[in-house]
C-alpha cells in the first residue's frame, strides 16, 4: 500500500507534491527531498560547507521547508526556494558558530582554499569555486547557486551591501578568467536533478 | 553583453548539480525525522487534549454542578407536585426529575468537546 502511495507521488510534479504535502503528507515531502536533495546539498557544498556539515545543514533546511510548505505558491520552482532556505541555514549556521565574522572585513584578500593540481587539467564549477576566496566564494553562491539578490544576501549575511557586490565582482572575475573558453581550462557541465 | 552571457551560464552550472550517490539515504533520514517529529506532535496534542479535559472535568466539580442540579431536581418534584394538584392529569416536569442524570450526561459531552476543541486549537497552531 505505501509502495503504491510511493510510485503514485513519483509520477507527479512538484507542486502537486508541495499541495500533498501541505496537508501533512510526509512521503510527498520525501518525494521532493528526494528529486531535490542532492542539489541543495551540492549548493551548500559550494558555498564552503564541509559534506557532512552540508548534509545536516540540508537536512534542517528541508525540516524548515516542509514547516512552512505553505508559503510556497509556486512562483519559482520548488529548488530554488528551499535552496534559498537552505543558503540562509547554513549562514545561521556560520553565525552560530562564529565563523561569520571573518567574512565582515571588506577588503580583505581571502587565501584560497585551495588550488588545482595540474593547471592542464580540466575542471568544473566546483574547482573554479576552490580558486576563491572564502567570501567570494560564499556570496557568488548566494546570488547564483541560490538566487539571492545582493540585497538579500547582504542583509542575510549581516554584511554591507558594496561589500557583498565587491566580494562578487572579484569572484565572477576569477571565475570568468577561469572558466571563460581559452581561460586556463574547459568546463565540464555535469548533469543532474537541478 | 558577455558579462550577462557569463553570469547565465555560471547559473546553468550551479543548476547542474550532480546527483550524489546516497540521495535516497538522505531522503530516508529526513523523512524519519519528519516522522519522528510528528510522532512527538501527536503525542503533545493528546497530552493536551486530555489535561484540557481534566481541567474542564475538576472545574465543573469545583463549581458544585451536581448538587446545584440535585437541588433543581428535588424544585422540580415539589414544583411537579404543586401543577398536579391544580391539574392531576396533565405531567408538567416528569423531565426535570431526571434533570441529574441529564446534567452528567452533559457534562461529559461538554468535557469530550472540550478536549476536541483544544486538540483542534493545538493541531492549527
Amino acid at each position: 500500500m505505501a509502495g503504491s502511495t510511493n510510485l503514485r507521488f513519483t509520477s507527479l510534479h512538484d507542486v502537486e507534491l508541495c499541495s500533498h504535502a501541505a496537508t501533512g503528507e510526509r512521503r510527498a515531502f520525501g518525494e521532493l527531498v528526494r528529486r531535490h536533495g542532492s542539489a541543495v546539498r551540492g549548493l551548500l557544498r559550494r558555498m564552503g560547507a564541509q559534506a557532512g556539515e552540508a548534509d545536516d545543514t540540508a537536512q534542517d533546511a528541508f525540516l524548515i521547508a516542509f514547516e512552512r510548505i505553505t508559503e510556497f505558491r509556486g512562483e519559482g520552482t520548488f529548488a530554488s526556494w528551499v535552496k534559498r532556505i537552505a543558503a540562509r541555514t547554513y549562514l545561521k549556521r556560520l553565525q552560530k558558530e562564529r565563523k561569520l565574522g571573518a567574512f565582515a572585513s571588506d577588503g580583505i584578500e581571502d587565501e584560497p582554499a585551495a588550488g588545482p593540481s595540474d593547471a592542464d587539467a580540466a575542471i568544473d564549477l566546483d574547482g573554479a569555486l576552490k580558486m576563491l576566496g572564502a567570501a567570494e566564494r560564499l556570496c557568488v553562491s548566494m546570488c547564483f547557486g541560490a538566487g539571492l539578490s545582493h540585497a538579500e544576501a547582504a542583509e542575510a549575511l549581516n554584511l554591507p551591501l558594496g561589500t557583498v557586490k565587491s566580494h562578487v565582482k572579484r569572484g565572477l572575475e576569477k571565475l570568468r578568467a577561469r572558466l571563460a573558453p581559452g581561460g586556463g581550462a574547459a568546463v565540464e557541465g555535469r548533469r543532474g536533478n537541478g | 553583453m558577455a558579462e550577462v552571457e557569463f553570469e547565465r551560464r555560471l547559473e546553468r552550472f550551479f543548476a547542474d548539480a550532480p546527483d550524489l550517490p546516497d540521495a535516497g539515504a538522505f531522503a530516508d533520514r529526513v523523512e524519519r525525522r519528519l516522522n519522528t517529529g510528528w510522532t512527538a506532535r501527536r503525542w503533545l496534542i493528546g497530552a493536551a487534549g486530555g489535561a484540557g479535559g481534566v481541567i474542564g472535568a475538576s472545574q465543573l466539580i469545583m463549581s458544585n454542578l451536581f448538587q446545584r442540579a440535585e437541588a433543581a431536581g428535588d424544585s422540580a418534584k415539589v414544583l411537579q407536585a404543586g401543577l398536579t394538584q391544580i391539574a392531576p392529569r396533565a405531567d408538567w416536569v416528569s423531565g426535570f426529575a431526571s434533570a441529574g442524570v441529564v446534567v452528567w450526561v452533559a457534562s461529559a459531552l461538554a468535557i469530550v468537546a472540550m478536549g476536541f476543541a483544544l486538540t483542534r486549537v493545538i493541531e492549527e497552531l
